[in-house]
């Protein structure tokens, strides 16, 4: 869909300002009441989803006015989704996507951002949205893990950019595989022929890059056979999930994230957690895994005249209720000794971690930013660590705690998981 | 019309490069004006230098807080106080909170509802500013406009600090009216134009004793998100009656027996929107709903401070209920139902749901006066509604209008709506027309005179408090740096 196609849902932006705050009923005071990243860090209101519904509604009308103001504003959003949630709590219009095309149309209009240019760049060469510094399957030699490019499996495991090339992340892929051993699962990992999934190139815009990355992906998912595709990525998981379907790419893959599998494995009686792990803890709900997991629902229809906003055939609106939630909490309670806390902003309300559409790379302090406002929350629920499950989170977590010097831990949950097995 | 570079630094050194702006690529994020700059100050100094410089350059400034309605002429500075977010003060003793702009409803009522405080809340939504006055949902108990209003710190059109109240003689925030000016006149007037001039920095507004919880047990996920269970000693029904007369009779009562807690008027479309996660949903519930209900109606809740203070509530409403022939509505009986209500119609959080969903747009006439009388205009304001719903130009709702009494219910706050689609030239046009057509009905028949009407024809007829206005906003504002236009509502 392009922009113009989202004209009649901008229009409907009534300047309410709810998509700056979690949902009213859930704003449980002056702390942990915004929810939007971007309008929380830089106040003017274009920097906020319904600000930005009326700037696309403009464009739309009188063309695109290019100037670096607007593009700080474009490039200064993490494509979170938390707006997309706390509007249509009330509303039947879509946010997320209009904001998503605008990138999108800047990017096709050349008005790119030279950081984001410089990642793709190394994506288009190395099939990697980090510097790819050595073989994307190194970090699994000598565990005897199967290929799947080579054997049968019957699940394969993405293991993604980050965390394969990560030197500090390839813990997580080592971790993962462990669990899965312990098991019995017999799965695989596509190695050095693993490729990006494309997700967080969508996230910056780069839409033919994704789909490309796409394609790829799901050739070599093909030439393995395998049924199941198991992410460690939130990104991952939302690329091939939820983003694949959107351009019905997906077939009839089953996409299961690492926290969600680990949850099936546990409730079949596969894995037992048995070691006790003393630790409180708070669990930060990945943007990717939790609203914006909410599987894809294709739709397509015209309004139907009149007095009302609504189509023929009707449209079910993706509001974030769908996401993975429950699952990696049930894991998270199933380790003995564990105490988990919630924090105010959770689920579908859940503040982003900093990293998320390409913030990470353009405008690494607003990460941190972002990042260091999480911190505080947890700290605030008097955990000694903050959980996640995905890669991005727990570095962008890790630099805000290293930039303020908190004592505060952070774990992916299959780090977790690890000392429980 | 743009600022020069010389002024723009001017205003620049105020606030730093990083807030204010000028791109003409985000203006329209605020509204469809183009303004010389927007600023974002972050205190009362703040505010003070920058409307002195506005005076100086003669240039016209407006503020806003969440900045959702309003009028803002083309080439005026606006000031977007978000930056202004403390809650200042919440004094449980002397039951007032102090707040600056920014502070939002729903972030002041979750810190007093863990005090066993709230307050008047503007039927809006929580998603306003908690300072500037306005009607609402809970106006039964904690009255509305002007009356929560305590002291008020202002910034004059001319960038004096005027501190109303007891906050003129003393550093106290108790009284609107003293010792130390009132101004209330001014301050929180509402006649048209009906923007006061100038900035509000900081207010104090009454606090309320709120018996339920201090916290909402919310299980689900949005858009749909309802009570666990519904906490002791509260309820909340939906009663219909046979006509009209019989409502108004015992919404009088109720009102004069200062047992609910909130009393809103409620049309039958309304309670649909509210309880339905989409425009489909709400069709069918509407449609539902129109054949369980009687007649007009309203919606209650009741909160009682002990088991027996509720069982006593609870036999009141239920007598005078039935004295007048009320039925209670078994869809909200449903504690599911019953829950979504209770905590929307306390936190204040669906009346986009009521207002702007179904068609992206809506007009309303609002009145606040003698309720008896408002209602018999919306009656027939409600008739003249008929044939733009059979042209389908507006959303049915049955033609219905909806309100509630304020405090013991012989005032009261009546309004009507109409819901339609704003690309719809037609439908727009037809429902100006409404609009204009049931505004000086109100007039020449003699039951109100609205503020959406011409003060020239109105002014007169109330002892011509527009010339009065005009020369006090004159005298308050002598370089005339406040526009005109505009409702502080
Ligand atoms: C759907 C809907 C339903 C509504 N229902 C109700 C209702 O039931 N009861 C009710 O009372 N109102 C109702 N209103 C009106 C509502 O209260 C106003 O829209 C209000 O302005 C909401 O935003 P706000 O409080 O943040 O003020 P803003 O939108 O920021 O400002 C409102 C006006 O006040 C001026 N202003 C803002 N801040 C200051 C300041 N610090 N000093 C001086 N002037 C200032 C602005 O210039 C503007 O003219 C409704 C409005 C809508 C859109
Ligand atoms: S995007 Fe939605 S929540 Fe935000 S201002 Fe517009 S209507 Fe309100
Ligand atoms: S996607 Fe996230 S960062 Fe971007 S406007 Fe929405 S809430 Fe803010």
């Amino acid at each position: 869909m392009a922009l113009e196609q989202y004209a009649g849902d901008m229009g409907m932006c009534c300047r309410c300002s709810a998509c700056k705050f979690v949902p009213m009923q859930k704003v449980k005071g002056s702390d942990y009441s915004y929810v939007c990243p971007s309008i929380a860090k830089y106040n003017f209101h274009a920097y906020s989803g319904g600000g930005r519904m009326n700037i696309g509604t403009a464009a739309v009308k009188n063309g695109m006015n290019y100037t670096d103001r607007l593009l700080d504003v474009v490039y200064n959003c993490q494509m979170c989704g938390a707006c997309d949630v706390s509007c249509k709590y009330a509303m039947d219009m879509e946010v997320l996507e209009p904001i998503s095309e605008f990138r999108m149309k800047c990017n096709e209009d050349g008005k790119t951002n030279a950081a984001l240019d410089k990642v793709i760049a190394g994506l288009r060469k190395t099939g990697s949205m980090v510097p790819a510094k050595g073989k994307r399957g190194a970090w699994a030699a000598g565990l005897g893990i199967k290929d799947a490019t080579k054997e049968k499996v019957d699940v394969l495991f993405h293991v993604g950019c980050l965390t394969s090339f990560d030197p500090e992340m390839q813990k997580l892929a080592k971790a993962t595989a462990r669990i899965l051993e312990k098991a019995g699962v017999s799965f695989g990992i596509a190695g050095d022929a693993e490729t990006c999934c494309g997700g967080r190139a969508y996230q910056m815009g780069y839409k033919d890059d994704f789909l490309a990355q796409a394609k790829k992906n799901m050739a070599l998912i093909k030439k393995c056979g395998a049924k199941t595709l198991v992410t460690g990525c939130a990104d991952g998981y939302q690329a091939f999930k939820v983003l694949y379907d959107k351009y019905d790419l997906k077939g009839k893959l089953e996409v299961l994230h690492i926290s969600e599998y680990i949850d099936k494995l546990i409730k079949d009686g596969k894995l037992k957690p048995r070691k006790k792990v003393n630790l409180s803890v708070t669990y930060h709900d990945p943007c990717r895994l939790g609203r914006l997991g909410e599987p894809w629902i294709h739709w397509e229809g015209t309004k139907v005249p009149g007095d009302r906003f609504v189509f023929d055939p009707p449209k079910e609106y993706r509001r974030g209720a769908k996401g993975i939630y429950e699952p990696p909490r049930d894991v998270i309670k199933s380790i003995p000794g564990v105490k988990l806390t919630e924090m105010t902003r959770i689920k579908e309300y859940a503040w982003c971690c900093g990293a998320g559409g390409g913030v990470n790379e353009s405008n690494p302090e607003f990460a941190t930013w972002t990042a260091q406002k999480r911190i505080d929350e947890a700290v605030s629920t008097g955990a000694e660590a903050i959980v996640t499950a995905c890669p991005w989170c727990e570095k962008t977590l890790n630099e805000a705690i290293k930039a303020s010097g908190s004592s505060l831990k952070v774990y992916d949950i299959v780090e977790l998981v690890e000392k429980a097995i | 019309m743009a600022f020069t570079k010389e002024v723009y630094k001017e205003f620049e050194d105020v606030v730093g490069v990083e807030n204010i702006c000028d791109d003409p690529s985000i203006m329209p994020a605020y509204y469809g004006t183009e303004f010389a700059a927007v600023i974002l100050p972050k205190d009362t100094a703040e505010v003070q230098a920058l409307v002195k410089l506005c005076n100086k350059h003669k240039v016209m400034f407006r503020p806003i807080c969440t900045g959702w309605s309003g009028m803002f002429p083309k080439g005026i500075v606006l000031f977007d106080l978000r930056r202004m977010n403390r809650i200042v003060e919440i004094n449980e003793k002397n039951m007032y909170a102090v707040v600056e702009p920014y502070v939002i409803s729903a972030e002041l009522q979750a810190e007093l509802m863990k005090r066993g405080l709230n307050f008047c809340i503007k039927g809006a939504g929580t998603n306003c500013s908690a300072m500037l006055r306005g009607h609402g949902h809970m106006d039964q108990t904690t009255s509305g406009d002007d009356r929560n209003h305590l002291a008020i710190e202002w910034v004059t059109p001319e960038g004096e600090i005027v501190r109303s109240g007891s906050l003129g003689s003393a550093d106290e925030w108790f009284c609107g009216d003293g010792p130390g000016p009132s101004l209330r006149a001014i301050l929180t007037s509402a006649v048209p134009p009906g923007v006061t001039p100038g900035v509000f920095t900081k207010a104090a507004v009454k606090l309320y004793h709120w018996p339920g919880p201090s916290e909402f047990p919310i299980v689900g996920h949005s858009p749909k998100y309802t009570l666990g269970e519904i906490p002791a000693n509260t309820m909340a029904r939906y009663y219909s009656f046979p006509s009209v007369d019989k409502m108004w009779q015992a919404e009088l009562k109720l009102g004069e027996g200062e047992i609910c807690y909130e009393l809103m008027g409620f049309n039958a479309a309304m309670v649909s929107c509210n309880i339905t996660t989409c425009n489909e949903e709400e069709e069918e519930v509407f449609a539902k709903m129109s054949k369980e209900v009687q007649g007009p109606g309203f919606f209650v809740i009741i909160a009682g401070s002990s088991p027996e203070d509720f069982a006593y509530k609870k036999h009141v409403l239920e007598y005078i209920v039935k004295q007048n022939g009320g039925k209670s509505l078994k869809t909200v009986e449903n504690p599911e139902v019953e829950g979504i209500l209770m905590c929307q119609c306390i936190r204040i959080s669906a009346s986009i749901r009521e207002t702007f969903r179904a068609g992206g747009a809506f007009n309303s006439i609002p009145i606040m006066g003698q309720r008896d009388l408002t209602i018999k205009w919306a009656i027939g304001a409600g008739k003249a509604k008929e044939p733009l719903i059979k042209n389908g130009y507006i959303v049915d709702d049955g033609g219905a209008f909806f309100g509630w009494g304020v405090e013991q219910g012989h005032l009261g706050k009546t309004e009507i709506f109409c819901k339609y689609d704003p690309q719809n030239a037609e439908a727009k046009k037809a429902v100006e027309q409404w609009q204009q057509e049931q505004t000086r009905r109100a007039f020449t028949e003699k039951y109100f005179a609205s503020t959406l009407g011409s003060q020239e024809d109105i002014g007169p007829a109330l002892s011509n408090y527009h010339l009065w206005w005009q020369k006090l906003v004159k005298t308050l504002d002598p370089n005339g740096v406040s526009p005109e236009g505009g409702a502080l509502v």
